[in-house]
């Protein structure tokens, strides 16, 4: 990883009196799968959210492509190529699918193929979204249901697919797994290598050990609000990880048992 | 049947009370009355659309009677003072529409919330029209141009028909059509996930806020324009009939969501109520009380009916699997 995409220098998040991320250094490749572990309330979501915008970090540099920038809302971060998947997954529950899926970044069309007045183009939301969610959950086929009424599972595809949408260099998910069926996890799974395939950069926030030597190239380790490690996942197993997730430490630490 | 029932059902009971004025009410279905009832929903309406756009980024507007009463006054002083008919629109305009911007900083730059801060602005318009009238009502021998605004008709249809038409046309293609409308709705109902999927929840706040103002800038010049007067205080008594038509709107075709069509149909309602009442020989505080009682119960009935909607949704849901 010669030329970082995305670089965090000394970042910092504290909520009031509480520090989630006690100044934490990152780099993110082009082409790399990130994985960031770390015990409950590590401040791996804090970190996420200043990357994505959605929170502004207490200090700290980022740097996106070699420049340095500052992100005032999560409107920044999308423009800037960072798409985000959030933990409790930010639908609007009673607008429908497809509007989910594009929610922020609509379809329109001029009437009667004049350039303006731009409406929304519903007809091909319909479809594209339907499009989007075929690969991650073919049997949501009604793009007109309001999230409201759907499954966590299928809540999780819809948020994954407004994510996708933005044909984003940085695609961050935190815990995109944590509702999925062994099925479902596995198309997610696919997905992470197909991004990763086509050069994109994905930061995966999980508890699943599993996936994280399935999918990962490298593996960030938090502990209260620090990073504790960063090394290659290369030669590890799930237990050696969840070894040093909860040490903290260990690279060399040989697994038990 | 329920999802129809639950779209059209105060519709269709608003109906049955229209059929029962038309049944016991002598001249509530002549024509002329229907005209009339039309004519003064018209007024009504305009206020109400604008009530529906700011709510429908979950702001309140409360402030839009008085600033319709100030922008009526001002509007009324400029072309008692013989200023140009177009100029004293524009002004009249300007003054809803900067009460408007006004509501939509305090809420979105100073933090108030809209519940307080609109209240703040309507005391502070209904000062302002006290203070330029002196409490007397402008009135006068207005020019045609401008009482033609409101009193003209257009292939034998009133010009406030037309305008009511004209604006509820094209809030509802703003908020149905365009990406902006969108994203108000989508501030409305779920603030943090529009926010985080990119959209300027804030901007989108300001914009139903000043629409607001701006809607009852309109109503202003149409009311003096009908009126060939102004008062301070002109346009109170359709504070309540605007949130009633709005709240009774959400009972309607989109239940439980503000909606430009639902408003248009409540407002007419109301006032055919109204209408008949009077004609009833009901006792003019007949009204009040029946208002009072509508936007308690279209409240309770839509927030109802949502939890019954998404109930129904879940037990689809179940069967299917
Ligand atoms: N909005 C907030 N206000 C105050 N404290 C917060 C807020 N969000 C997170 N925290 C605190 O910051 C710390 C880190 O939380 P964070 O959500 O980042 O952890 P996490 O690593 O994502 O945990 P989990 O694995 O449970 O998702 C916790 O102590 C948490 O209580
Ligand atoms: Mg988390």
């Amino acid at each position: 990883m010669s030329e970082a995409l995305l670089s965090l220098r000394g970042v910092r998040k504290a909520y009031g009196a509480v520090e989630a991320v006690r100044g934490v250094d990152l780099d993110i490749g082009a082409g790399e799968v990130l994985a960031l572990c770390g015990d409950n309330g590590a401040g791996k979501s804090s970190l996420v959210k200043v990357i994505a915008g959605a929170q502004a970090a207490s200090s700290g540099t980022m740097t996106l492509r070699g420049r340095e920038v500052a992100f005032h809302s999560p409107e920044d971060a999308l423009r800037g190529g960072i798409a985000t998947i959030y933990q409790d997954l930010a639908l609007a529950p009673r607008m429908s699918i497809a509007e989910n899926v594009f929610l922020g970044s609509e379809l329109t069309r001029g009437p009667l193929g004049l350039p303006f007045p731009r409406l929304l183009d519903r007809r091909r939301m319909m479809t594209e979204a339907l499009g989007y969610l075929q690969r991650l959950n073919p049997a949501l086929t009604d793009m007109a249901r309001p999230v409201e009424g759907l499954s966590g599972g299928q809540r999780q595809a819809v948020a994954i697919a407004r994510a996708l949408r933005w044909k984003a260099e940085l695609v961050i998910m935190d815990e995109p797994t944590a509702a999925l069926g062994v099925r479902e996890t596995a198309q997610v799974l696919d997905l992470i290598r197909r991004l990763r395939g086509e050069g994109r950069a994905v930061l995966l926030v999980s508890h699943s050990m599993a996936d994280v030597c399935a999918v990962a190239t490298r593996v960030a380790i938090m502990k209260a609000g620090h990073k504790v490690i960063d090394r290659t996942v290369a030669g590890l197993d799930p237990d050696m990880l969840a070894h040093m997730i909860m040490t903290g430490q260990g690279t060399e630490v040989a697994p038990a048992g | 049947m329920t999802a129809l029932l639950s779209r059209f059902g105060t519709a269709l009971a608003g109906f049955l009370v229209l059929l029962f004025f038309g049944a016991f009410a002598e001249n509530f279905a002549s024509p002329g009355n229907l005209s009339l009832i039309l004519k003064d929903t018209a007024f009504l309406a305009v206020l109400a659309i604008g009530f529906t756009l700011a709510l429908a980024t979950a702001e309140l507007d409360l402030s839009i009677a008085d600033v319709a009463s100030l922008a009526a006054v001002v509007t009324g002083a400029l072309i008692q003072g013989g200023t140009m008919p177009a100029l004293a629109v524009l002004a009249g305009l300007a003054t809803g529409l900067g009460a408007g911007l006004v509501n939509g900083f305090a809420v979105t730059v100073l933090g108030v919330p809209s519940l307080i801060a609109t209240l703040g602005t309507a005391a502070v318009a209904r000062g302002f029209g006290f203070m330029i009238t002196q409490g007397v009502a402008f009135v006068g021998r207005w020019p045609r141009e401008f009482t033609g605004l409101a009193r003209g008709s257009l292939l034998g249809v009133s010009n406030m028909i037309w305008w009511m038409a004209a604006i509820g046309l094209l809030a509802w293609v703003l908020l149905k059509r365009t990406r902006t409308g969108l994203h108000m709705l989508a501030t409305g109902e779920a603030d943090e996930a529009a926010r985080l999927a990119g959209i300027r929840t804030r901007r989108m706040k300001r914009l139903g806020l000043a629409l607001a103002g701006l809607l009852a800038g309109v109503t202003a010049v149409l009311l003096a324009a009908s009126l060939s007067s102004a008062a301070p205080n002109m346009a109170g008594d359709h504070f309540l009939y605007a949130i009633a038509a709005v709240l009774l709107g959400m009972t309607m075709i989109e239940p439980g969501r503000p909606n430009i069509p639902g408003t248009l149909l409540a407002a007419f309602m109301l006032k055919a109520l109204g209408n008949g009442l009077v004609l009833l020989g009901a006792p003019y505080y007949a009204q009040d009380i029946a208002l009072g009682v509508i936007i308690t119960g279209s409240v309770a009935l839509s927030s109802t009916v949502m939890r019954r909607a998404a109930f129904t949704k879940r037990l689809n849901l179940r069967a299917a699997a």
